[in-house]
């Protein structure tokens, strides 16, 4: 090919990536910020990986821009997010308080479970609520679905809670009696079933519908037409089979696409 | 009501304030505690932020040394001037200083050793010692002065909790905490635990995005010990005086694991008092933070009124007991009262009514009692066709005994006539005092004249019977009876007493000390035709 016409086909190619980012793609103007937060197969500091970790690097690497990546407790992930001071985090659900401060862009969803020792006799989670002696374990700031928010503010005011910042060390005080349940997602059946509560645990059914998972975004730091442009990332990514794949390296193929396709 | 039932209903109604008193007291005791709760969760939470944004801080410190490794090998010296610039003031106090633990294959000890002991430390070696497949010595530590210069050549991977941070750092890429440890920059002596955070250095430009990758590329760690008390002390915030917080290495409860006590001389277990428990996730280690009442310090805060509402309710409980009680006794004892005057007006009555009918002396029938019988013997003597005799008695020699042993002896003489003429008659007849020294005795249903002149000479004679008094010598008491019978001597009582009174007189007239019936034609001669 003659050299000019290389020079030129080079200057056209440039300019319609240009153009592309410029017209769907994010607004990469400055550094961004997201946060991940330790919970099961989400993300483990332990290994530095987790769906989530995964699910962040795909959507970084699509949408161009320089996001940081950070580790934090769910408590001050939502208040970082409400105050603007953190762009993104991942796995969040909505209720109407969030909503009032953050964006979502769902990209899988799940029921919420009760894990709780097999010698407390509890069948159905309002036998939980309803002995006194019960103590439930719960990640501060986390919301759940209908029936399971209901039974963590019911017993809140019971002082029958008791909080975490991460997960594992409600698991280790489940074991150790000092907690009965805790709520669960399935992305941490891998732990349950890893760890020495597996045999004296059960998993009893909330009664509530998947709820809807996605990627947040701080209404005070993202404009509404940014989110846009992100979420319309996050729905490439599950158009395209991404997301699937990201979760079929974590759970079984039929659960894996259970979740993703809601 | 009754005593019984009384008592039953003031234990019920104690009973039931004591009740409404303890509810009221158990009320506020759990308003209290969900207060107090209240208190120590927003404590607990602010203390855990306060610890975690502090945490963060120190990992965001030790990534820039991280940082600048990953931009070329740095010298001692460059990394001596990077800590100092950092200065690490009052936020960072709990820091004892940051170091650099490189990987020192085997097989490069020796060469190793030798070229810090050519950089200025002669005596440097790795410790402990013994033959491993690699090392991670401390090869630098800043500020390198005191007891820092001591951690040169330490090998903390050598030691379990230090190698199981460090390998999570090393497949993280993450920071990592050890658990609880005795830092070796201080003395057991001085009991202060501690813990070291971790972070990986890899290689520059080599790939470090999966396990294989960053173990494969791992150059050694920087690392920073951290003394608990110290970074409990530079926390900012607000702490409650009257609340202590305690952390524990992972969920165990106990004095192993116990890292920092804010109140070290205290030692009750937190779990007999009110406390609230956070489990903190920091660089995926987990301490457990428990923040309780200090002991003592319950009623400072001023919000327990239980105490106060507990005395006053079973004041007022005492007090609405009582005055039940008033209330139901009042009416007891008005009746009780009501009772005692009515007997005492009764006793008052009768008192009076004798007085009226008895002579206050002799204590038999006066003249108005004694004349009431005499109408209704003749009322009754009138319809049973029967007998009736009346008899007036006059003592002769009451005038001159009066007169010479004075009143108080005719008194008693005239006591004693009474009663011995009481006693001559039966118990249906009437013994009566009509007057100074005049008596007179009716007795009913006589058969004829002689039962009535056998009764008056026992009566004679027994006045006549020898009298002791005291202040008088022996006397007698001669009388004069005179005797009148219904129907033969009087149809009615007015009549009956004149005649018997005739009678008397005419024994008075016929010497004294004798008994006479009334005869009409001596009641109608003169005195002087009846002697």
């Amino acid at each position: 090919m003659p050299r000019p016409l290389c020079r030129l086909l080079l200057l056209v190619l440039l300019c319609a990536a240009g153009t592309a980012r410029a017209v769907g793609g994010p607004d990469c103007s400055r550094p961004m910020t997201l946060a991940l937060h330790e919970h099961g197969l989400l993300y483990s500091s332990g290994t530095g990986a987790g769906i989530d970790k995964d699910f962040a690097d795909e959507l970084i690497k699509r949408s161009g821009c320089k996001v940081t990546v950070t580790i934090m407790s769910r408590a001050r992930i939502w208040q970082l997010i409400e105050s603007g001071a953190l762009d993104f985090s991942l796995s969040g659900i909505s209720n109407e308080a969030r909503d009032k401060y953050a964006g979502f862009a769902w990209y899988f969803a799940n029921k919420y479970y009760l894990l709780v020792r097999k010698d407390t006799k509890v069948q159905k989670i309002a036998d939980f609520e309803n002995d006194p002696q019960l103590q439930l374990g719960v990640i501060r700031s986390f919301r759940y679905s209908k029936n399971a928010n209901r039974l963590v503010d019911q017993l809140n005011t019971q002082h029958r809670v008791s909080y975490s910042s991460g997960l594992d060390p409600l698991y280790d005080v489940l074991a150790l009696n000092r907690i009965q349940g805790m709520i669960i997602e399935p992305f941490d059946y891998s732990q349950v079933a890893g760890s020495s509560i597996r045999d004296s645990t059960i998993i009893v059914d909330t009664g509530d519908e998947p709820i809807p998972h996605g990627l947040i975004m701080s209404k005070q730091s993202v404009t509404p037409g940014e989110q846009d442009k992100w979420r319309a990332l996050v729905k490439a990514m599950h158009a395209d089979g991404t997301t699937l794949r990201i979760f079929a390296r974590y759970f079984s193929p039929d659960l894996a696409k259970a979740m993703v396709n809601f | 009501m009754s005593r019984v039932r009384q008592k039953l209903l003031l234990l019920l109604i104690l009973a039931a304030a004591l009740g409404v008193t303890a509810l009221l007291w158990r009320h506020e005791q759990q308003n209290v505690a969900i207060t107090r709760q209240a208190q120590l969760d927003a404590e607990l939470r602010g203390a855990a932020a306060r610890i975690s944004q502090r945490m963060v801080a120190y990992e965001q410190m030790l990534r820039g040394v991280q940082g600048l490794f990953a931009t070329k090998n740095i010298g001692r010296q460059a990394f001596r001037a990077y800590v100092e610039s950092l200065q690490l003031g009052a936020d960072f106090a709990a820091i004892e200083g940051v170091g650099i633990a490189l990987i020192v294959p085997q097989s490069d000890k020796h060469k190793h050793v030798e070229r810090l002991r050519a950089q200025g430390f002669p005596k440097y070696s790795i410790w402990p010692a013994g033959e491993r497949n690699s090392y991670a010595p401390i090869t630098q530590f800043e500020p390198f002065i005191g007891r820092n210069r001591s951690v040169l050549g330490f090998d903390p991977l050598d030691t379990a909790p230090r190698r199981a941070a460090m390998e999570q750092a090393r497949d993280s890429g993450n920071a990592a905490l050890t658990g609880k440890i005795q830092l070796i920059t201080r003395p057991e002596t001085e009991g202060e635990s501690g813990f070291l955070m971790f972070l990986p250095i890899y290689k520059n430009g080599s790939p470090h995005d999966s396990v294989e990758t960053r173990r494969a590329s791992l150059l050694g760690w920087v690392f920073a010990p951290f003394q608990m008390s110290s970074l409990m002390a530079s926390l900012y915030g607000e702490s409650s005086l009257s609340t202590e917080v305690r952390i524990y290495d992972g969920v165990e409860l106990s004095a192993r694991t116990l890292m920092y006590h804010s109140a070290a001389a205290d030692d009750t277990p937190p779990g007999e008092r009110l406390a609230a428990t956070e489990y903190i996730q920091i660089a995926g280690h987990t301490w457990t933070m428990v923040i309780s009442l200090r002991p003592g310090t319950a009623d400072q805060s001023g919000v327990d009124k239980s105490q106060l509402i507990g005395i006053s309710g079973i004041g007022l409980s005492l007090l609405l007991t009582l005055l039940t009680w008033q209330q139901l006794t009042g009416r007891m004892r008005a009746i009780a009262l009501a009772g005692q005057m009515t007997q005492e007006l009764r006793e008052s009555e009768t008192r009076f009514r004798r007085m009226a009918q008895y002579d206050a002396l002799t204590e038999v029938p006066n003249r108005a009692l004694f004349g009431d019988r005499l109408r209704q013997a003749i009322v009754q003597a009138k319809r049973d066709q029967t007998h009736v005799a009346l008899m007036y008695v006059d003592l002769d020699t009451f005038k001159p005994i009066n007169d010479t042993y004075g009143h108080h002896t005719g008194d008693l003489v005239l006591k004693a006539a009474a009663a011995r003429m009481q006693a001559c008659v039966r118990e249906s007849d009437t013994v009566g005092r009509i007057g100074g020294d005049e008596f007179a005795v009716l007795l009913h249903l006589v058969d004829d004249r002689q039962d009535a002149m056998t009764v008056a000479e026992k009566i004679r004679q027994a006045l006549n019977a020898p009298l002791e008094l005291p202040g008088a010598p022996v006397l007698a008491i001669p009388s004069s009876i005179g005797i009148a019978i219904y129907p033969e001597h009087g149809s009615d009582d007015a009549l009956l007493s004149r005649n018997a009174d005739d009678a008397m007189y005419v024994a008075k007239a016929l010497g004294r000390n004798n008994v006479q019936f009334y005869r009409q034609e001596l009641a109608l001669a003169p005195p002087e035709a009846v002697i």
